[in-house]
């Protein structure tokens, strides 16, 4: 045939017969899984190293300085965990939110944006990747429109961005991230505070975050925004009491409000690890024993203790982060929520404070009902078999697998949080208070008792039993609690649609 | 006192509903369910590309059945009307012989044809110039239908491509020759045995032919 010369012959060529592309062979694809899980592990892990490695360089930092403050494991935790761990899981949970539910509904989710101007990710969707990158610069170059009427309020109109999103980082202060261990020569934990009164500081935070919801609708002088605020307030604060009762019964079987202490009583402690990979390679076992398991066979989490508590917290936690179905506040389809009125980067602010308080939830609930950093069953047999791996101690290279394993459980607890956000229909607003005072709150109380009374009656076991008892139960309630055959003979509802 | 129906109230919850159904908890769990199954089949699940898919069934199939069209394409049925082409000649030179029956027929009035000569071949004419405006075309295939040697055809299976100019939309002759050259047995007495038959010197008529069926 002819070369191709003019620009219309060029488009036809170009574009003459049907593109179908080569079907893809499975084992191709099973290998590109395979190395892409992998690779995704390899990436945590090497992550997890990273905190812990980011965290000793900061110390190593400030003991270089000669005039110590003190504060080096402070930043150096800040930097780690708030700055890259909260800060890049939020960022990336604004697109997996969008990624999952595509997948939850069998569809493919955004996947057009491209890095084009490098080289080799042209044609690249990269799972959607380029799209956060377009909606950051989108939302920088949008102009910071204030609305007349928040002009004599400005002030409290740009704080209430600020509000929000700062309580959500600051919460993730308190939650441990691994054991106090001995990394590189220094002694340090990932937590950035170490404090006595844990929990009531997540509280103390979390009711702060209402004044920014509040805040942003009032100082909108927007009556749907006004609107959402109400919405906001009144939710947040009826599940604020929620919140709190939840946790009373861990705090009754832990007894103590430092987050760092509950997710230490859930594991080994170090000597315990020591004794026992010690132990073990005396007696040439392969397994060595892990003493804290319950019963000798069952992880001592905080799950099976309080399987109520652990359940209604997820519930009022998903309530107090006004995340659907408890998102009245928002409510993108009536009002268009709190924030109706910002633009640009506040209320990108808005947005990704949504995500990190769900990644600071999600590290709450890890911490204090599913074991924290601690890996069941294994962690002695890890420390004996690791040790001195590249010259370091098997304590350390367990710290390393703990972070691991605290933020693969994290983004569990986050993916059950986004399926609950796409398999729910919003709740009315009624519905919301109902559930909250009159299901969850007595429903609470009565978990604070019943812990109470069975730990002063038979102590930690005692509490462990009722807990599995009340799994058992929940879980034979889900599985055979049937749906009543709808009866044959026409009934009151079928009757009306005779007289139609 | 009984107060009157109100039509608009919501019917509320149906009578037979079990405790079970009533605390919601369940029916929640069992919905999360569905969605978690859905999530990990199309998260793990092998996606088969092949367009014709559509309704994926077995296990480990991805369940999104979304076809990203400029990438992935889905071939039209069989006999779908596609974009024009010009057939060639298995020596590359087009079948047409510019009788303008295509032209005559199209109701469109979107095809326009300069016809020229061949100076020692049986066949005399061909055009010089061939042009279908796309834009005007209704793909009605009345083209394909007069041709009288199997000249211009619509089986591409593609549709004419989006332009960002009316100009580019109008299809030359070198544009519209693709696809594979097309011969046929009767094509002998046409080109291989020169034959000297005066040229008609003015378009013929619909429907009216100087030779008999010569393709097909």
């Amino acid at each position: 045939m002819a070369e191709v010369t003019t620009p219309v012959a060029r488009l036809a060529s170009e574009d003459f017969g049907p593109k179908i592309p080569p079907k893809p062979v499975y084992s191709t694809w099973l290998r590109q899984s395979v190395l892409g899980w992998g690779a995704f592990a390899g990436f945590l892990l090497a992550m997890s190293w990273l905190f812990l490695a980011l965290t000793r360089l900061i110390i190593g930092i400030g003991e270089q300085i000669p005039v110590s403050w003190g504060l080096s494991p402070a930043i150096g935790t800040i930097l780690s965990l708030i700055v890259v761990l909260v800060m890049i899981t939020a960022t990336l949970l604004t697109m997996a939110d969008r990624k999952w539910s595509a997948l939850m509904q069998d569809r493919v989710g955004p996947n057009r944006a491209r890095f084009s101007i490098i080289p080799g990710l042209r044609d690249k969707p990269l799972k959607g990747i380029p799209h956060i990158v377009a909606d950051v610069l989108k939302m920088l170059f949008k102009e910071d429109f204030i609305p007349e009427g928040a002009v004599p309020n400005r002030f409290l109109f740009n704080l209430a961005p600020l509000l929000a999103f700062a309580p959500a980082f600051m919460l993730f202060a308190v939650v441990p991230v691994s054991p106090e261990v001995t990394f590189f020569g220094a002694r340090f934990q990932l937590q950035v505070a170490r404090v006595d009164w844990g929990m009531l500081y997540v509280f103390a935070l979390a009711s702060i975050a209402v004044f920014g919801t509040a805040l942003a609708g009032w100082t909108s002088n927007n009556k749907l925004a006004l609107l959402g605020g109400l919405r906001a307030s009144a939710q947040l604060v009826s599940y604020e009491v929620t919140l709190g009762l939840t946790l009373v019964g861990a705090f009754i079987v832990f007894g103590s409000l430092r987050l760092d202490t509950m997710a230490l009583l859930q594991g080994m402690t170090e000597p315990g690890l020591r004794a026992a990979a010690a132990f073990a390679n005396r007696a040439g076992d392969f397994l060595a024993r892990d003493d804290s398991l319950l019963f000798g066979w069952l992880p001592s989490w905080g799950g099976v203790f309080q399987p109520v508590g652990m359940i209604l917290f997820l519930v009022a936690a998903q309530a107090e982060i006004k995340r659907a179905p408890f998102d009245t506040p928002e409510g993108e389809s009536e009002i268009i929520g709190y924030f109706l009125e910002y633009s640009g980067l506040k209320s990108g602010m808005f947005y990704i404070a949504e995500y990190a308080e769900t990644v600071v939830i999600a590290g709450i609930v890890t911490t204090i009902f599913l074991g924290g950093y601690h890996i069941p069953w294994l962690e002695p047999t890890i420390v004996r078999t690791t040790e001195g791996w590249l010259g370091a101690s098997g304590i350390a290279w367990l710290a390393v697998l703990q972070v691991f394993t605290f933020i693969l459980k994290m983004l569990a607890i986050i993916w059950v949080m986004f399926v609950v956000r796409w398999a729910f229909p919003r709740f009315r607003y009624d519905q919301i208070m109902r559930l909250g005072w009159k299901m969850m709150l007595p429903i609470s109380l009565a978990n604070v008792a019943l812990t109470g009374a069975v730990f002063l009656w038979a102590g930690r076991d005692g509490v462990a039993w009722m807990g599995i008892i009340e799994w058992i139960a929940f879980l034979f309630f889900i599985g055979f609690s049937a749906r009543a055959q709808p009866s044959a003979e026409p009934g009151s509802h079928s009757s009306t649609v005779v007289e139609h | 006192m009984e107060h009157p129906k109100d039509e608009r109230a919501s019917p509320g919850p149906q009578p037979d509903l079990s405790f079970g159904e009533r605390l919601y908890l369940r029916e929640a769990i069992k919905g999360m369910g569905v969605l978690a199954k859905h999530f990990w089949t199309n998260l793990f699940g092998f996606r088969d590309p092949a367009p014709e898919v559509l309704d994926r069934k077995g296990p480990g199939v991805n369940l999104v059945s979304t076809i990203s069209y400029p990438d992935e394409r889905k071939p039209y049925p069989p006999g779908y009307r596609g974009m024009h082409r010009l057939v060639p000649r298995v020596d590359g030179t087009p079948r047409c012989v510019a009788c303008y029956m295509c032209a005559t027929a199209c109701p469109a009035q979107c095809i326009y044809i300069e016809a020229g000569e061949y100076e020692d071949q049986a066949i005399e004419k061909y055009p010089v110039r061939f042009e279908i405006d796309e834009l005007r075309c209704i793909v009605c295939g009345f083209c394909v239908e007069a041709c009288p040697k199997d000249a211009i055809r619509m089986d591409t299976g593609t549709h004419a491509p989006a332009v960002l100019s009316r100009p580019l939309a109008v299809f030359d002759k070198q544009a519209l020759m693709q696809g594979p050259a097309v011969e046929h047995p009767s094509d002998v007495l046409t080109y291989r045995v020169p034959l000297r038959t005066p040229a008609p010197r003015e378009p013929l008529g619909p429907g009216v032919t100087s030779k008999g069926d010569a393709g097909h």
